[in-house]
């Protein structure tokens, strides 16, 4: 591992042609590191990770600067930012069952990420998937790939979500807001999912959320964001202990506070896989 | 990166549409006024329903009658063809004349406009009240009237209509054909209308507005007329708009099949029916009503489009 | 899902047993004496009478109705006793007087030229409507998409009649490109069939496969806005199987279903199209059926359109079922 940040971003700057929706944001996630992007809804955060991947609408205009290893991403050919995307960064979005295609099953899409970037055939991107399905603990992988998204539960979708982004096991992973459409005992479970694939693969996470209390559980370092700007940036112990702007304050107030969230009992944890069918 | 906009995220949340269709503003209907297709449309339509309104004026000013007879026109020798070139065109017949008998084409296409336009507006009148009247009767009052309702248009939905339009209409005697025209056309089209009309009946019937004035003890036929009928008046413009070049096709389509208007009554299809015979040494005589049917049926479908598109849009466009 | 296909066949028995009963009430109560039609000029009150009973016509409505209905499982014999009995063998969905044919032989007959017109044209909407609508949702809101849409709203206001008039007289009498349509099998000389095909088949193509443009196109903007799609583009897809198996393969299940439709009804544009360019087939007979008031053969090719409507109501349902893989579970 080297001290270089695996993704820096210099003075991000997006604008559409009606107005600027980023302003000039900065942060860096090192090797392995975990940045939580937290903010309401239309700060920029989304935004602001669809410029990472490169999948900003064609009429946004950006500046600043996005390294990712070292490789300046931003004015990078559709074609180059493609072989990048799904390979070596990959998102998880927030609503598992609209961000699956319908009329597949679960097992080709997965085959599909990886075999865009890495080849095979039809037969061995199953065996990825299949694999891929194992690692984030869903039961009977074997046969759940034969099935379609609209046969799996929630909690079930999102970890298909997750088995799509990990199966070209990339260095940087996007997340955002992956449990705000679940259940609470649910979003538990996916975080703690999260924390481990990470913690396997060492993956570098840009983690996107509103929630306060779910980015304390994951994230070393917080940027907060509003109205497309920087509000304040430092570790998660700093922000929760000490927020020096008052709009973290307003949000942590709007939160149960980290020492509440210690004192909850345990999540009851069933055993992975069996929450649905 | 050619994504669509709904990457745009959190950003455009909350514009969704809540169901049924809200009246445009007054704005989005100027949006319109303003293309040079909807402009284009308007003007022509505008000059048909002149010459449908006006018909006999209009053929005194150009000369001759829908059913008057020039043999001076035609050319015997030829088996009956137009005198000179453009199948007889000149400063007394705008349009030409009709083979053997010589009747004046502009004269025909004006009364045929005539018969057009009223069987289509009658049919579209008598399809809205039915649909409308049919459609909020299964919406509001559910139950068995809603199943029977439903199962009614299922049924005639079902039906392969223009070859039962034709069968009903070859089937009965003479009589007054316009008349029987609008009813078969009505007849088979009000399903369309009644199950769009139904299912906004239902939405609508779940919005505040209305509960809060059903609490407020107004009764059913007030709440009807005063508060859901309005909302339904955009939707019923927009069907009403395209079904009106729908039945002008589909008159033609079965005056053009022989079980239409029957002559010497003239009717656009008809015209071209009669045109068949002749397509090849007289290619105007076909042509002629046959423009004229295209414009009228595209420009009222381009009007419909638009309308549809605005209020589709909840006015923004 | 066997359940559910015996529900949707029996409920398509029950269909087209009204149907059967609408269409008789209609040809029963509202027809002028088909006796004297076929009759013709030289008639005798007597002969009319004659005809009359041979055809079934002085029994009370339901006798006849039964004689209608069950000739078409177990056949009928008309003027029964008489010396003029006809066999009408089942399925028997009348018997033409004019042409001295059975019905349901005469549209078989037929039928091969109106399925080459209706399969070829169907082929040819499908691929160009489907075509021009994913060109025109993809480059939404350019020229291309503006005048492919405006040609499109033209394509449905044009009546196929006229068209092929149009057709018939710049191609066949003016340009002398094609020579004039004549059924020719496609075994005995393919060049031929195709040059008599081509006109009818672009004639009835040209209104569908604008529907079918503006269709697409409409499903393929809605499905290009699914979060599928950028999730499509996460995965660093190329460009065409975003495209094609993303955004195209989901827009397409409403198409399917138009399609079983507008396949079923097809009989009424095939009428027109085959009449115009002198086609024999269902269409034409009909057609001439109607100018000479012959009613066994009206009523015969309605019962056929009704049927093809309602079966294609069932497959449209069932082929629906195999695309959409949510139905697909629910009627499991």
């Amino acid at each position: 591992m080297t001290d270089k940040p695996m993704l820096q971003v210099v003075d991000l700057t997006i604008a559409f042609p009606t107005a600027a929706v980023v302003d000039q944001v900065s942060f860096e996630i090192p090797q392995g590191g975990t940045m939580g992007l937290v903010g309401e809804s239309g700060s920029g955060k989304s935004m602001t990770s669809l410029a990472v991947m490169g999948l900003l609408p064609r009429e946004a205009r950006t500046t600043g600067r996005i390294s990712f290893m070292d490789e300046e991403l931003l004015g990078r050919s559709d074609r180059q930012m493609r072989r990048l995307r799904g390979d070596r960064m990959a998102m998880i979005f927030q609503d598992p069952l609209s961000s699956l295609n319908p009329y597949y099953t679960v097992g080709f899409q997965i085959a599909e990420a990886y075999r865009a970037h890495r080849g095979g055939s039809r037969r061995a991107g199953l065996r990825r998937a299949v694999e891929a399905m194992d690692r984030v603990k869903i039961v009977d992988a074997d046969k759940r790939v034969n099935h379609y998204p609209h046969q799996f539960s929630g909690g079930m979708r999102q970890r298909v979500m997750i088995a799509m982004a990990l199966v070209c096991e990339p260095e940087l992973i996007i997340a955002d807001e992956p449990t705000t459409a679940l259940d609470v005992t649910v979003q538990a479970q996916i975080l703690e999912l999260l924390a481990e694939v990470q913690q396997s693969t060492g993956a570098g996470m840009l983690f996107i959320t509103h929630d306060l209390a779910v980015v304390s559980q994951v994230s070393d370092r917080i940027t907060v964001m509003r109205h497309g700007r920087t509000v304040e940036q430092g570790t998660a112990e700093q922000i929760f202990s000490r927020p020096s702007n008052d709009y973290t304050r307003q949000l942590l107030a709007a939160t149960p506070r980290l020492d509440d969230q210690v004192d909850l009992p345990e999540p009851i944890l069933t055993p992975v896989g069996s929450e649905d069918s | 990166m050619a994504v669509p906009s709904s990457a745009q995220l959190e950003e455009v949340d909350g514009q969704a549409p809540g169901g049924g269709s809200k009246p445009p503003g007054a704005s989005a209907l100027k949006t319109i006024l303003r293309k040079p297709s909807v402009i284009f449309s308007l003007a022509f339509l505008l000059i048909v329903t002149g010459m449908a309104v006006f018909a006999p004026w209009v053929t005194q000013l150009s000369g001759w009658g829908p059913l008057q007879f020039d043999e001076s026109a035609v050319d015997s020798s030829t088996g009956g063809l137009p005198l000179g070139p453009w199948g007889g065109i000149s400063a007394d017949h705008w349009f030409g004349v009709e083979p053997q008998n010589g009747r004046d084409i502009f004269a025909r296409i004006v009364y045929g406009a005539r018969v057009s336009m009223l069987i289509a507006i009658c049919a579209t009148a008598l399809t809205m009240l039915i649909g409308v009247t049919l459609g909020m009767l299964a919406g509001f009052a559910g139950g068995w009237v809603d199943a029977v309702i439903s199962r009614l248009m299922d049924f005639l939905m079902a039906f392969p209509a223009l070859i039962f339009m034709i069968a009903v209409l070859s089937a009965v005697p003479q009589g007054n054909r316009p008349l029987l025209l609008v009813l078969v056309l009505s007849l088979f089209s009000w399903p369309q209308t009644a199950r769009v009309v139904r299912g906004q009946a239902m939405s609508i019937t779940n919005r505040e507005f209305v509960e809060a004035a059903r609490a407020s003890g107004a009764g059913r036929m007030t709440l009807v007329f005063k508060e859901v009928l309005p909302n339904l008046s955009g939707t019923v413009i927009v069907m009403a708009t395209l079904a009106v070049p729908t039945f002008i096709a589909t008159e033609a389509g079965l005056s053009f099949l022989g079980v239409g208007v029957i002559p010497p009554t003239p009717s656009w299809g008809q015209m071209i029916a009669q045109a068949v015979p002749w397509y090849a040494s007289h290619p105007l005589f076909f042509a002629v009503p046959g423009i004229f049917l295209f414009l009228t049926v595209f420009s009222f479908t381009i009007l419909g489009d638009n309308l549809q598109k605005v209020w589709a849009s909840g006015g923004r466009s | 899902m066997i359940s559910y296909i015996l529900k949707r066949l029996l409920g398509a028995v029950v269909t087209m047993l009204a149907v059967i009963f609408f269409t008789f009430i209609i040809f029963f109560y509202l027809t002028p004496d088909p006796a004297a039609s076929i009759c013709g000029d030289a008639c005798t009150p007597d002969t009319i009478v004659q005809i009359r009973r041979q055809l079934g016509l002085e029994e009370p409505f339901f006798v006849q109705f039964w004689a209608f209905l069950s000739g078409i499982f177990v056949g009928r014999t008309y003027g029964e006793g008489t010396a003029a009995e006809i066999y009408c063998s089942a399925p028997c969905l009348g018997y033409s007087f004019q042409y001295r044919t059975d019905v349901f032989d005469g549209i078989v007959d037929r039928l091969p030229v109106t399925i080459t017109i209706a399969v070829g044209a169907a082929v040819l909407w499908i691929l160009s409507g489907v075509a021009a609508g994913v060109i025109s949702a993809v480059k939404q809101g350019t020229w291309w998409d503006r005048g492919a849409m405006m040609f499109a709203l033209a394509g449905v206001s044009l009546p196929n009649y006229f068209v092929a008039l149009v057709l018939q007289y710049l191609l066949v009498v003016q340009l002398q490109w094609l020579p004039f349509p004549a059924v020719v099998g496609f075994t005995d000389d393919p060049t031929r069939w195709f040059q008599t095909y081509i006109m009818p088949w672009t004639v009835l193509a040209l209104m569908y496969a604008s529907m079918y443009a503006r269709l697409t196109r409409t499903n393929m903007i809605d499905t290009l806005g699914e979060n599928f799609m950028r999730t499509a583009h996460a995965k660093g897809l190329r460009p065409a199987p975003i495209m094609l198996r993303h955004g195209l393969r989901p827009s397409l299940t409403p198409v399917v279903t138009l399609l079983g439709m507008d396949f079923a009804t097809l009989l009424g544009g095939a009428l027109i199209t085959e009449t115009v360019f002198g086609l024999n087939g269902v269409g034409r007979w009909a057609y001439n059926a109607i100018g000479t008031n012959d009613q066994p053969v009206i009523m015969g090719v309605t019962l056929l359109a009704a049927f093809a409507v309602i079966i294609a109501n069932i497959v449209v349902d069932l082929t629906y079922t195999a695309l959409d893989p949510r139905v697909r579970e629910s009627t499991k």
